[in-house]
Order: structure tokens, then sequence, then C-alpha cells
């Protein structure tokens, strides 16, 4: 376990077609998951018809964070459009497992 | 004579000791959060624990906190005392043991009681509650007292 990352960091790519990818780097915590919210809320607002959010760097996920995604995943229940988790490390894919979300997020391998 | 070097004694030897137990106190508000996570990789690290065990304790600890920080404190500044500590049980196991004491005015009034992260409907889930799921379903036993001026949480790890 690399030491607890305080920061949290973001790359935004629109990908044409009404779809925008979300790279989060960093942990995902109590303390940073409000800075995540902020970068996903105004994704959720547009007329997007998809939304991937890469977690291809981030090695730790608590609750907050995971119910920061699961915003998303009301979004596109609410609207039809498509929100996608992709990349994750095994710690994190292990923490949805337990919470038994794994099975209903829609996440797929990394795209890098 | 000069005393003992430190690296003189080993890990084993320490636990059930207090010269095995780690304590911190930290202000829950404060940005040292990644403090808490260093205390348990070590913890973890003694306990001989792989990382993805490591990463289930480091979860469900943070967890903990988080929900102290967030229900008892109200997201205000509030100290946070933390130990950890490896002990020998009966059958020869050894349990990992986290726990937290706050001064918080308000008592946490949730229950832990039959909490088990059930197959979660995507129609209906909503974004709260799933600390608790998360820690009832990482450790072995989550406890909280309240008391006369504030709380106190216990986890533990049978390893």
């Amino acid at each position: 376990m690399r030491e607890a990352d305080m920061t949290l960091q973001f790359e935004l790519e629109n990908q044409g077609e009404g779809s925008a990818l979300l790279r989060v780097i960093g942990d995902v915590t109590i303390h940073t998951s409000p800075r995540l919210r902020e970068q996903l809320k105004p994704l959720l607002t547009a007329q997007m018809k998809e939304v991937q959010v890469a977690l291809d760097d981030v090695d730790f996920m608590d609750s907050s964070g995971i119910a920061t995604l699961v915003e998303g995943l009301q979004w596109g229940r609410l609207t039809g459009g498509r929100f996608v988790l992709s990349g994750l490390r095994d710690n994190v894919r292990d923490i949805f497992s337990l919470a038994k979300l794994d099975m209903v997020f829609e996440i797929i391998d990394s795209t890098v | 004579m000069a005393s003992p070097c430190v690296q003189d004694v080993t890990f084993s030897e320490c636990e059930n000791s207090h010269v095995g137990k780690l304590c911190l106190q930290l202000n829950c508000n404060s940005d040292c959060v990644h403090v808490l996570r260093s205390m348990v990789a070590v913890m973890t690290a003694r306990a001989g624990l792989d990382e993805l065990q490591s990463n289930r304790v480091a979860t469900a600890v943070d967890e903990v906190f988080a929900n102290i920080a967030k229900h008892a404190y109200g997201g205000k500044s509030g100290r946070v005392e933390f130990e950890a500590q490896i002990f020998h049980r009966g059958d020869k196991s050894r349990e990992l043991v986290f726990s937290f004491r706050d001064y918080a005015s308000v008592g946490w009034t949730g229950s832990l009681e039959g909490i088990t992260a059930e197959e979660p409907d995507a129609e209906t889930l909503c974004p709260g509650g799933l600390g608790l799921k998360l820690i009832c379903s990482v450790a072995d036993y989550c406890e909280h007292e309240t008391l006369d001026d504030g709380n106190r949480w216990q986890l533990g790890f049978v390893i």
C-alpha cells in the first residue's frame, strides 16, 4: 500500500458525440471525494450520452467515493445515459465486490 | 550499560504489550488521515497480511474514522484518539484490534445489528449507508460504546 495521497487530480477528455472520459488520479476518501463530485456533476448535468470514469490511477477508494459514483449510476438510470467505470485496480475492485456493487456498475478494463 | 536498542526487540515480542501498541491523536477534520493509513500499513505488515487483506483493513478503519468525522463531529474539528495493537488469543490465533475514541457531544445512534452487504438493487440504490456495510463485511467484529463524553469504537480482525 503506498502512502495515502491527500490530493486528487483529474484529466477530462471530451471524446466527441456526447462522450466524456474523466480520469481520476489519487486516493478517493471522505476528504477528497467532494472534489470528485465537483468534477463529475457538470458532466452529469450536461447533455451527455456517455460518461466514463477511469480509475487506473486510484489506489484507494472508500464509501464516500463509491457514493459519489452511485450518483453517476442514478444519472444513467434517469437519463438513459451510459455511466461506465474503467481500469479498476485490484484493491478498488475488491471494495466494489465486497459492497456487491461490481454487478450494478458497468465496469470495463482499462482503456489506456 | 546502554539501553537495549529497539531493533533488539522483535515485533512478536512486542505484541500483547504497550511496546507493540501504536497510538495516534489527530483532528478528524485534518488533512493527516494519511498518518492513520500509515499506522494501519505498519500493523497489517506486522500481522503478515497481504496487500489485499491490508487494503480491506485500511478500508474498515477509514470508514470508522469517516463515520466519526461526519456523524459525531458533524464535519467540524474534533479530537480522535486511535490505537492499534495485536493480541494473542487463547486458541493461538491473533487479533488485530483498532480502537477509536472521540469526544463528540453527539453519541452515535445507529445500529450495527444485522448489517450485511446484500445484493443491491440498481433501481433503488442510493449513495448513503455503504460505509457501515463495508465495515461489517470486512471486520470480524465492530463494537460501539456511547460514553458520557463521547464514543468508543473497536474494530477486530482475527489473523
